[in-house]
């Protein structure tokens, strides 16, 4: 197989391979569309213990109850993010994740109190909210599908698709349910599996941490992530090769309303009941952290790292002014900022690259 | 050559060119590897194709000539099952086939470079050349390591072009010869009976179309066919066996090499 007009690409291979740690981590983070996200979330991290070491009594970020609030907080919308994330990498926007994040959460706890999923329930029934959930997961993936239909049996652009569904499922909820807050405590084990604690780690940060790891795998090392990056990045040079666009898009759409499902759920279970407005601007900033953690507005590039890193320098950002007691119209003024500053530094590295 | 030149020079005594009409071509004399009969192809009222005859017979180069317009890539689409017919037959090795879809053409051994190129920017040479084609262990997860190897391999092999040493490079970063040169090298990976190439040269430079050229005459005495769209009669004749030339969706023009010139064929294409 081998034949000697590769040697010198073989030999070029080799050298790369045998560079020292700093100039590979160099290259990684010139080369990677999250390398700069990274280096700005490790400076955050390191600028953050080193203030909590300076004046442990003024700023306590390194207290267990802060870092367990941090870390709970992160789970939902990194959840919905990784949903987001892969929709935007195949291409497509989905705008009505935050509406389906409380309509499926309060459909999930109608239909689990209905089947006597309640704790306080004198019979309650154990298996009511899983229920419950696999009906509302189907339910999120479904919505997904819908839009993703729409969208390309139009062919109109996926973010007038879920703007309008954004507003409709918006409205489902009041209809469904109306405007009051909802009680969701579910029976044991499902309580435990999504809402339990070991130490400062919540269920919602394990499942959170779950899904990162299979969407991974699933994006970057199976065949199917690699229709996500073909089509998000050029559509036509994917029908030319034979990756069935519509095929691909849907499944990206189904995972999209699956996650926010599933961040739904979690995150009512942590809470204990679900406000109907609760999920609102949270598609903006599953969209945002996307966007800071490297991934392309107009898709085919990005990363689950950058996703994960993308989310979880929002939420520092979002603890330390906590911590400073800073109020709260703050985190909107920096993230906002972030987000542009993420952009640019990523554009600057491409082209100093190029 | 001398005619249009002169017509060019003299304006106000414009020459004569009558207009070509369809023409039924050469019929093919063995069963070819690809025929096409009687392809028609709308978009909308607009007639693409009419009643175009093609076909592409074993060990051959076919130059697929004709102006802007002509519908040459809109054929080469048809064959490589982007855009199917509106009606028309097609026959693979004598035996009626429909390819509608891509994997359809792929699957009769029909492997095509496309004029705008179709790589993704944003993804590896590694990934754009196994991009639908990946190489996967079980339940679908991606070979990198081999992938990567064979990557080596063709771009050491197929065209060799120069500043290319790393697989993982994103394609965005490349040359327009360097991102050509990916393009063939991945058609010519996975080719089996009927290399489509449209434009290939319009990126490349001289020495590396000189290559490219003498690569197309290698594959037809490995046993692959050809056809080769291209504005440049020169290139067309160095490698090509017969020359198809289209003018509005129709074939005005056709004959084998040894039966023609230049000059001849170069007249065909420009009178439209």
């Amino acid at each position: 197989m081998s034949n000697s007009q590769a040697d010198h690409i073989r030999r070029a291979v080799a050298e790369r391979a045998g560079r020292t740690f700093p100039a590979k981590v160099a290259d990684w983070i010139r080369d990677r569309p999250e390398g700069g996200i990274a280096v700005m979330f490790c400076i955050a991290q390191i600028l953050c213990i080193a203030g909590a070491l300076m004046f442990p009594g003024e700023f306590r970020y390194l207290l267990p109850a802060n870092i367990a609030v941090t870390l709970k907080s992160i789970a939902p919308l990194g959840i919905m993010a990784l949903g987001v994330g892969i929709l935007m990498i195949a291409g497509e926007y989905d705008l009505s994740v935050g509406a389906q994040y409380s309509f499926l959460a309060i459909v999930c706890a109608t239909v689990s109190n209905q089947l006597l999923g309640d704790i306080s329930e004198e019979h309650a029934s154990a298996a009511a909210p899983f229920i419950a959930m696999a009906l509302v997961l189907t339910i999120g993936a479904l919505i997904g599908v819908f839009h993703a239909l729409i969208t390309l049996r139009f062919n109109i652009p996926s973010f007038i698709t879920t703007l309008g569904g954004m507003l409709l499922w918006k409205g489902a909820t009041l209809l469904y349910h109306g405007a009051s807050a909802l009680r969701f405590k579910p029976t044991e084990p499902f309580r435990t599996i999504f809402g339990g604690e070991i130490g400062v780690i919540h269920a919602s940060i394990i499942w959170f941490s779950l899904f990162a790891i299979a969407f991974y795998f699933l994006l970057h090392h199976h065949r199917l992530g690699n229709h996500f990056y073909a089509v998000g990045g050029n559509r036509n040079a994917a029908v030319a090769i034979g990756i069935d666009p519509a095929r691909t898009k849907i499944i990206a759409f189904a995972i999209a309303g699956f996650m926010a499902a599933f961040s739904g759920v979690v995150a009512a279970t942590r809470v204990g009941s679900i406000q109907p407005g609760g999920g609102l601007g949270m598609e903006l900033q599953a969209i945002a952290a996307c966007v800071i953690g490297g991934l392309a507005l107009n898709g085919g590039r990005g990363s689950i790292l950058g996703i994960v890193l993308g989310t979880a320098l929002v939420f520092t950002i979002q603890d330390v002014l906590l911590l400073l007691r800073a109020p709260a119209f703050y985190f909107e003024m920096f993230v906002g900022s972030l987000i542009v500053i993420a952009v640019v530094l990523n554009t600057a590295i491409r082209r100093s690259k190029a | 050559m001398s005619e249009p030149r002169h017509a060019l020079r003299h304006p106000q005594k414009p020459a004569h060119i009558p207009v070509d009409r369809p023409t039924e071509g050469i019929r093919p004399e063995e069963t070819p590897l690809y025929e096409a009969r009687k392809i028609v192809k709308r978009y909308g009222s607009f007639v693409a194709l009419n009643n175009m005859d093609f076909h592409i017979g074993r060990n051959e180069v076919v130059g697929l000539l004709g102006d802007n317009g002509a519908g040459k890539s809109t054929l080469v689409r048809m064959i490589s099952g982007i855009n199917p017919p509106t009606s028309g037959e097609v026959f693979i090795n004598g035996k009626k086939t429909d390819i509608r879809t891509r994997a359809e053409s792929e699957a009769s051994g029909i492997e095509t470079i496309y004029q705008d190129i179709a790589l993704v920017d944003s993804m590896s040479i590694t990934r754009n050349i196994f991009m639908g084609r990946e190489i996967t262990g079980r339940f679908g997860f991606m070979d990198h390591r081999k992938m990567e190897e064979v990557t080596i391999d063709i771009l050491g092999s197929a065209v060799q072009i120069s500043g290319i040493d790393d697989p993982r490079k994103e394609v965005g970063f490349l040359s327009g010869g360097q991102k050509q040169a990916v393009a063939i090298a991945r058609a010519v990976h996975f080719k089996r009976n009927i290399l489509l190439l449209d434009e290939p040269t319009s990126a490349l430079s001289v020495r590396e179309t000189e290559h490219l050229l003498g690569y197309v005459r290698d594959l037809k005495k490995e046993g692959t066919s050809s056809v080769l769209v291209t504005h440049n009669l020169y290139h067309a004749f160095m490698v090509c066996d017969r020359f198809v030339v289209m003018s509005h969706g129709a074939k005005v023009f056709e004959a084998r090499k040894e039966d023609t010139t230049i000059e001849e064929v170069t007249d065909h294409v420009i009178r439209t």
